[in-house]
């Protein structure tokens, strides 16, 4: 009966936001920061990236983050601490230690659980800050020390794939450890119109109980520092596409080097891509992240987000010798892609004999007949033809 | 130049409307500031609750209230 | 941002003078609660944006970041009152935007860490002897709360509903009756308090918004008692950054704090022995004051959202103690009432707007009838908050079915409401005398996207606003810019040209 009165909005402020994940993933591969070492060390990236992360839990009480170092032969944890097998939590965590998952020690949302004792205590810092801070320098002080000049030499990428699958397991694992009030806001894999990373409210239902039951929100933010990832096209596109149909946006802040595949992860799941690869960009590295890299879905539903939308570079990787092609040889069967024509015929992916006439030769562009155009009469035929050139 | 009246706005249909331009009347047009149209009228801050208390009243002589039919034990 | 709780600590602080906000802005902790606790989300981010920029930003530039259409123009406009209306936005010569800069300072600081303001609390250097678990802690908060909601109920119930509950402090009753919740009645030992109607609306707020109610209440009174609302302002926001299970030392406090923390202690907010007053320990409605979490644990619904990964040690004593209070009610299509509860508080609230009939030992039944929605309506309760108050505590198993109260009493609840309700009455100011068609077009679209159109009469061209003070700034500019526009046309047209009028 009583109708619903815009004129009463004051009294009803903005429904509150989701809370939102972010997941960054950096790129700590040491050769590529020895390069950007004079503009932009990675000590005052960390330095900035904290900042950044304050103020993303500053945003809202409930918003959380993880970070992960891609290192150069590994994928680790950086923030929250990932512990093998737990035993304390055996009997209260059905789904977890049993299977010799690994648990997280997250900082418990602002005091809902008991004392976290901290070597620093300050009165000077919000103590949720200072301890993100103090696990997230601790872990990669010993990621750093761990790392032997061998293995430095040995591999000289960076494990992109490897953190991004990380990544998303640990944003599939906390939406669903997110008690959802409703059912039908938990992400169910069986059904392909659902939604893990939240960001899709279609779901009516889901919207209804706004206030009680908010999905979480997740995205994924790579800081990149080094080139070539093509050995791992594969995965990284396996990644790139389950992160689209959970619609978790993955964006891209280039520091340095020049990668296909990144642009293509941000264009490809509405995230964000730039490059700053001048020293007078690197000095600005804060205000790029506060400015573009800040704002969570909710909020980029109110913004023009910045970004390189133009100009995406779709190329693809071969799965033979993981080479750049402009042009490839596709298998009809499986759509893997080779930079040359196969030997013996047989698609390396799946198998299949490809029996094609004419294999390995370049196509041969034939020019096209005129056809006299006989007007009268032969509209049908016309119709049933191709579309003739205009001129 | 723009003028802002400081006042209540009352929002009514046409009969209540009738019974507080009565009531105004019998208070020596005390209570409206500004008849705006048949459901709107701006009255003084001060005399909102009196005039609800008078307009229940006026209610109470000419609405006979139907008495609860919410079915019994 | 949800709740009714920020827009009630909104509304205290919109009216500070702004040397108050100059003040307060010093605190880190401050500058941080309110940034959080206040702003709309697309105000966060701006704030944000604009945190580490050099120069002031651009009013052009900001528009081109927002989005064009005009539901995102309104969140913008929105974003950008709140953020004046709190004085953290500051115009510069009226083309760009700048925040200001004791918040911008602190707020950054508050990111940074740094400094000495040691406005995150101080925590205690020597370990309790007999530390505070958790769960102590909240059950103290709960009794402690609970007996401030008993006393303003109680006044209404008959007494004979039993279970122990403790009287609350002289000064906390004073603070009822001065928050107008509780009027006395008669005088000596024959007085009795009852309940007004701000008391029943307090009643049926979810914690979070209780708390800030009676905070605001306490604010308004120490400024009376020469207390400064600064430093008691400081003090609740810095004991909204605290952490739950810690004890602080109170070395640090200023005289106004120490005198605040006994009060505090009345309320529930923190907790302090008696014999050991160099340390305190702050409860969950105190560590909630700045979030959206749940003051008290399993109270409503929403305690499930928050994520509980190590407490469950902590939590499982408490929950036999809340397990009553978390959805308990079940109404039926026949508007019977079931409430699995023998807590006296629980019970007088229902007796509020139902009709009681049966107690048994962990149920009681009643009824929900015109009467007493209408007697309930009367003493100043709204239809919604009865329709709401029900919905948070419905009982798992109604929470089961798609509209959780069954529709046919949600809308009788309301039709009742509206029978007795003839009219309806803002406050507000009338304007009119706007001037043209498209000054009155584009003062009402301004004060639309301010939310304080309440109503326009387009025939007359005047319109009805809830609040003044911006709309009288907006036509003071506009009178101003027109002026301008006058003289350069006058001097304009003095020196033969016509391209000086500024839009």
């Amino acid at each position: 009966m009583n109708a619903v009165d815009a004129t009463n909005r004051p009294e009803q402020p903005d429904e509150a936001e989701p809370a939102s994940l972010l997941t960054i993933i950096l790129d700590t591969n040491p050769r590529a920061w020895a390069m950007i070492a004079d503009s932009l060390p990675l000590s005052k990236t960390i330095a900035n990236l904290l900042v950044f992360i304050n103020a993303h839990l500053a945003i809202n009480h409930a918003n959380k983050v993880a970070v992960l170092a891609s290192h150069s032969e590994r994928a680790e944890w950086l923030y929250p601490t990932a512990t093998t097998t737990p035993d304390r939590e055996a009997d209260d965590n059905p789904n977890g230690a049993q299977n010799g998952d690994l648990q997280m020690q997250d900082r418990d949302s602002a005091g809902s659980g008991g004392p976290v004792l901290l070597p620093i205590d300050d009165a000077n810092k919000y103590r949720p800050f200072a301890h993100v801070e103090h696990t997230l320098l601790r872990n990669l002080t010993n990621l750093l020390s761990t790392t032997t000049p061998n293995a430095i030499s040995s591999s000289p990428a960076t494990m992109i794939a490897s953190a991004l699958t990380k990544a998303l397991s640990y944003i599939s694992k906390q939406s669903a450890a997110l008690p959802a009030a409703t059912q039908s806001t938990q992400f169910n894999y069986s059904d392909p119109t659902s939604v893990a990373g939240g960001n899709d409210l279609s779901n009516p239902s889901a919207n209804k109980s706004s206030s009680t039951s908010q999905p979480l929100t997740s995205r994924i933010l790579i800081l990149s520092v080094s080139g070539d990832l093509a050995t791992q096209y594969i995965p990284i596109m396996n990644t790139i596409f389950a992160s689209q149909r959970l619609s978790i946006p993955i964006d891209i802040l280039k520091l340095a080097g020049d990668t296909v595949f990144l642009q293509q992860a941000a264009d490809a799941t509405n995230g964000i891509y730039m490059a700053l690869d001048t020293p007078t960009a690197h000095a600005g590295f804060l205000q790029y992240l506060m400015f573009a890299y800040l704002p969570d879905a909710s909020a980029r539903a109110h913004l023009i987000t910045p970004g390189e939308g133009a100009g995406v570079d779709f190329r693809a990787a071969c799965f033979c010798h993981r080479r750049i092609v402009d042009v490839g040889y596709v298998c009809s069967v499986c759509l893997s892609i080779f930079c040359e024509p196969l030997p013996d015929g047989t698609c390396l992916t799946c198998g299949s004999h490809l029996s094609v006439g004419n294999y390995g030769l370049r196509p041969v562009v034939v020019a096209r007949k005129k056809k006299k155009k006989r007007k009268e009469g032969r509209v049908g035929e016309e119709s049933r033809g191709s579309t003739p050139a205009v001129g | 130049m723009p003028r802002a009246i400081p006042g209540v706005l009352v929002e009514c249909d046409a009969s209540i409307k009738a019974i507080i331009n009565r009531i105004n009347d019998q208070h020596d047009h005390d209570f409206i500031i500004e008849d705006i149209d048949d459901e709107h009228v701006l009255i003084k801050s001060s005399k909102l609750d009196e005039l609800k208390l008078l307009l229940k009243d006026a209610l109470k002589d000419s609405v006979r209230e139907n008495e609860d039919s919410s079915e019994s034990d | 941002m949800s709740s009714t709780a920020s827009q009630r600590a909104l509304d205290y602080l919109e009216q500070l003078p702004g040397t108050t906000f100059t003040k307060l802005y010093q605190q880190p902790s401050t500058a941080l609660a309110i940034f959080r606790r206040m702003l709309p989300h697309l105000a966060k981010n701006l704030v944000m944006a604009m945190l580490y920029m050099p120069a002031p930003f651009p009013i052009a530039d900001l528009d081109a970041w927002i989005k064009p259409d005009s539901e995102n123009a309104q969140a913008k406009d929105r974003a950008l009152s709140i953020l004046q209306r709190l004085r953290i936005l500051e115009e510069s010569d009226g083309r760009s935007y700048k925040l200001a800069d004791a918040f911008a300072r602190s707020l950054r600081l508050a990111l940074t860490g740094g400094g000495n303001h040691r406005s995150f609390g101080v925590p205690c250097s020597t370990p309790d002897a007999k530390a505070m678990t958790v769960g102590w802690l909240d059950t103290f908060a709960r009794q402690q709360w609970e007996a401030i909601l008993y006393y303003v109920v109680g006044s209404v119930a008959n007494a004979t509903l039993g279970g122990e509950v403790q009287e609350i402090s002289e000064g906390t009753k004073q603070l009822l009756q001065k928050g107008e919740f509780v009027t006395v009645k008669g005088s000596g030992a024959r007085a009795a308090t009852a309940i007004t109607e701000k008391g029943f609306s307090f009643l049926l707020q979810e914690v979070n918004a209780q708390i800030w109610t009676l905070l605001i209440v306490y604010l308004e009174v120490s400024g009376e008692l020469q207390m400064d609302p600064v430093d008691v302002l400081s003090f609740l926001f810095t004991l909204g950054s605290l952490e739950l299970g810690i004890s602080y030392s109170t070395s640090n406090l200023t005289p106004t704090q120490q005198q605040m923390l006994e009060d505090l202690a009345d309320f529930g907010l923190i907790y302090r022995r008696a014999t050991d007053t160099s340390r305190y320990y702050p409860t969950r409605l105190a560590t909630t004051l700045t979030s959206d979490a749940p003051a008290l644990p399993n109270s409503s619904l929403t305690a499930t959202t928050t994520t509980q990964l190590n407490n469950n040690a902590a939590n499982s004593t408490f929950d036999l103690a809340a397990q009553s209070e978390k959805g308990y009610i079940i109404v039926e299509t026949n508007y019977r009432l079931y409430a699995y509860t023998n807590s006296p508080l629980l019970i007088s609230i229902l007796s509020l707007f139902t009709q009681l009939q049966t107690r048994y030992p962990n149920l009681i039944t009643a009824k929900i009838t015109k009467r007493s929605i209408q007697t309930a309506i009367t003493s100043g309760i709204t239809s919604q908050q009865i329709i709401e108050y029900l919905t948070a505590h419905a009982h798992p198993i109604l929470r089961r079915q798609a509209p959780i109260l069954p529709p046919t009493v949600v809308d009788q609840i309301r039709l009742w409401q509206i029978e007795g309700e003839r009219m309806t009455a803002w406050r507000g100011y009338l304007i009119r005398d706007v001037g043209s068609q498209e000054d009155y077009e584009k003062a009402v679209q301004y004060a639309e996207a301010l939310g304080v159109l309440r109503k326009e009469f387009r025939s007359k061209g005047w319109f009805f606003v809830s609040r003044m003070d911006q709309m009288s700034g907006y036509f003071k500019n506009l009178a101003a810019r027109r002026r301008e526009a006058m003289a350069a046309q006058a001097a304009a047209s003095q020196s033969g040209r016509s391209s000086a009028a500024p839009p």
